[in-house]
């Protein structure tokens, strides 16, 4: 028999502190549960302990790293004996992303002090100024240019200061304001409905001495689609690499968006972009990212996202990509990978800092092979081309799957890479 | 209700019905058992988070009752529904017998459909049953919301009736595959266990249990194959349901040992998708299944 004459209490609150130290979010019924479970099947050996405090304690997969060091720091005769268990021969997870190795994998060193300092947090209200960048486009509104950002907004990214980058993110924060949505299969009442809810109905007829005089319907609510960013930091990259962090910045901050960052290894940035400082959280992004200015494996980075975790969140997403396709990985691997995301996602849009000069055209092996699998082929190399991008992800809007799935049966993919540039339009 | 001593004898009594679970799963289930409440089980498709439930259901002597989750899940669904028809027809009878009738008169038990949730509650039997619910995940916010007080308190609300809560809890099994983040005030309500893939000792123990006829020799090296199989860089590693499927079709084949056209023919048990077929067929030969 373990802890013979301890004070259960007393020792559970000392355990759960000492977990809640060192990152593991126990809550006040975890830790009555746990006391509870002590009382109720009292331990006999360390390993029933362990399970006693692990099953009552732990609420998420990800945070048990961190109860087992605890664990063996505190009852350490045995370290690693139940603990090792989990990481037996035939669980080897394979060597990609698999769960939650996004979040453990990098706990970085801090790289680079080159990024944004002081912010600038006023905008004027502008004269309006048209977005006319693609003026075939039934979606080119008007677009409020704050007029000291109106003239930075031409202004390529690499010859900007840190200050108006980020005064630039701001202004893109407030451009998104269409967000795509997608029907979900929740309904509520809605007078445009053409399915009758009965309970809705015979609810409404209480009032009519129960006659049902008005038939209610309910429609299929719309929810926001998710957004998936996933944006290159390698080394050619270098100069977009702010002023695409800003750009995730405002994906995140204004709706359910999941983004990456990625060189040679796919770093998630969502939580830590999501802070409410701009400044704290691309400085938190930056030192996050290890690998950032190094090579570049677009392809194998895909292919991890896709089979990790966080691969269930790009099914039926927009998935933006911001890189300039050079790839150390193969045409072939990045053209299997493209297919692969491609099958699962919604729309694919990939933004190419080069493609804005005007004979461009995609020679890097990789970019041509990747073409075939893109809906929409964008330039972004200053904010107003990303803000063409923004018009893109909002545009998703409203194309039912009966239109989309026509649209790619009239261009299958592997056609004409050429045609695609710049703007494939669902029109 | 069988009560239980500790872990080992839920081991013991699922050992019976051929589940074999770890001291981990063992503790889980116990614990879920002893204080009432609802355990969240997590891990990778395919490796016995529903058969948990059926096993234990079965070792219970209890009905399983089961709520498949999917987006849009509602009260109508997953907790109770007025029978509307029989109350049109019961306002109809008063009408033509001239009686007047109230509110309490159609909202009676009489018109009332149970769905999962409710049945679990209201269930009678000597034992409580146990009440899947299973792929939590695929369910939208709305339904955890709709979950709470059922998972805190063991009860739910009928605006109409009042409170139903349950004489002895249901064993409340949650399943999740990760593909969404469950919300913390769900989590905070249930006790955690992630399930993991079985180690080699213990999944040929499983294939022993689960396929009688399969020959000794054939499990040892599809054990040690599947463990080579889930060091690849695959799309979707094969889990232990496909590992049972996989010696249950060499079995079928009259396999009694591991060769390479066996595996060939049979690969579509363990291959899901076409790339993962080919990563397989070309790492044959490192596996030491060489043509």
């Amino acid at each position: 028999m373990m802890l013979r004459r301890t004070d259960r209490a007393a020792f559970a609150v000392a355990l759960v502190s000492r977990l809640r130290a060192h990152g593991v979010r126990v809550g006040t019924t975890g830790l009555a549960d746990f006391v509870r479970a002590l009382e109720a099947a009292p331990p006999d050996s360390r390993s029933s302990l362990y399970w006693t405090a692990r099953i009552t304690l732990v609420g998420r997969h990800s945070e048990l790293t961190a109860f087992d060091a605890v664990f063996a720091a505190v009852f350490d005769s045995a370290a690693g004996e139940p603990g090792s268990h989990r990481r037996s021969s035939l669980d080897t997870a394979p060597t990609r992303g698999r769960p939650d190795d996004s979040h453990a994998a990098w706990q970085g060193r801090s790289a680079g002090a080159d990024e944004p300092g002081s912010g600038l947090p006023w905008l004027t209200l502008p004269p309006a100024t048209g977005y006319s960048e693609d003026s075939d486009s039934p979606f080119a509104v008007p677009q409020r240019l704050p007029s000291e950002v109106a003239g930075l907004a031409d202004i390529p990214f690499e010859q900007l200061t840190a200050a108006e980058t980020e005064l630039l993110g701001r202004w893109i924060e407030t451009a998104l304001q269409v967000w795509p949505t997608r029907t979900s299969r929740r309904v509520a009442v809605g007078a445009s409905g053409h399915r009758i809810s009965i309970r809705e109905t015979i609810g409404r007829a209480r009032r009519t001495g129960w006659e049902p005089i008005h038939l209610v319907r309910v429609k299929p609510v719309e929810r926001p689609r998710r957004v998936v960013m996933l944006c290159d930091v390698s080394q050619s990259m270098q100069a977009q690499a702010a002023a695409y962090l800003h750009l995730m910045r405002a994906l995140v901050l204004v709706s359910d968006a999941e983004v990456f960052a990625f060189a040679t290894t796919a770093t998630r940035l969502t939580t830590v972009l999501a802070h409410r400082s701009a400044e704290v959280a691309i400085e938190q992004a930056t030192s996050k990212v290890v690998d950032r200015f190094g090579g570049t494996k677009i392809a194998t980075n895909i292919q991890g996202l896709l089979s990790s975790l966080h691969g269930g969140s790009m099914r039926g997403a927009v998935v933006i990509i911001g890189s300039d396709g050079w790839d150390s990985d193969s045409p072939a691997e990045l053209a299997a990978a493209m297919a692969r995301l491609r099958r699962r996602a919604y729309r694919v849009i990939w933004m190419n800092p080069r493609a804005a000069a005007p004979d461009y055209e995609p020679r890097v092996a990789t970019m041509a092979a990747a073409l075939p699998y893109c809906d929409a082929f964008l330039p972004a190399d200053t904010f107003r081309s990303l803000l063409g991008v923004v018009a893109e992800i909002g545009r998703t809007r409203g194309t039912s799957p009966e239109k989309r799935a026509r649209r790619e049966f009239s261009r299958p993919p592997g056609a004409d890479p050429g045609a695609l540039v710049r703007v494939a339009s669902p029109k | 209700m069988q009560e239980f001593a500790d872990a080992a004898a839920v081991q013991r009594c699922l050992d019976e019905v051929d589940y074999l679970v770890d001291e981990g799963l063992a503790t889980a289930l116990f614990f879920a058992l002893r204080l009432g409440q609802p355990l969240l089980l997590e891990g990778e498709p395919g490796v016995g988070k529903t058969a948990a439930a059926k096993a234990l259901a079965h070792a219970l002597g209890t009905p399983l009752i089961r709520l498949q989750c999917y987006e849009g899940l509602t009260v109508s669904e997953a907790l109770y529904e007025w029978n509307y028809q029989r109350q049109l027809l019961a306002i109809r009878l008063a009408e033509s017998h001239q009686e007047r009738l109230t509110d309490a008169d159609l909202f009676t038990e009489e018109f009332l459909h149970e769905r999962p949730i409710l049945r679990a509650i209201r269930y009678h039997g000597p034992v409580a049953p146990v009440l899947l619910i299973d792929e939590i995940d695929r369910a939208d916010d709305e339904f955890e919301a709709l979950l709470f007080e059922f998972l805190g308190e063991g009860s739910i609300t009928i605006p109409e009736l009042g409170t139903f809560t349950a004489t002895r809890r249901p064993v409340v099994i949650l399943t999740s595959n990760r593909s969404r983040e469950l919300h913390d005030a769900l989590r905070r309500r249930c006790l955690y266990h992630w399930i993991d893939f079985p180690e080699p000792a213990r999944a040929a123990e499983i294939l022993r249990r689960t396929v009688p006829t399969a020959s000794e020799p054939l499990i040892a090296s599809t054990t040690e194959f599947i463990g080579g199989v889930r060091r690849l860089d695959l799309d979707k590693a094969p889990g232990m349901a496909e590992t049972i499927d996989w010696v249950s079709a060499l079995s079928t084949l009259g396999a009694s040992g591991l060769v390479r056209s066996d595996i060939l023919r049979t690969l579509v048990s363990i291959a899901k998708t076409p790339d993962d077929r080919d990563t397989m067929t070309a790492s044959l030969d490192h596996l030491g299944y060489g043509g």
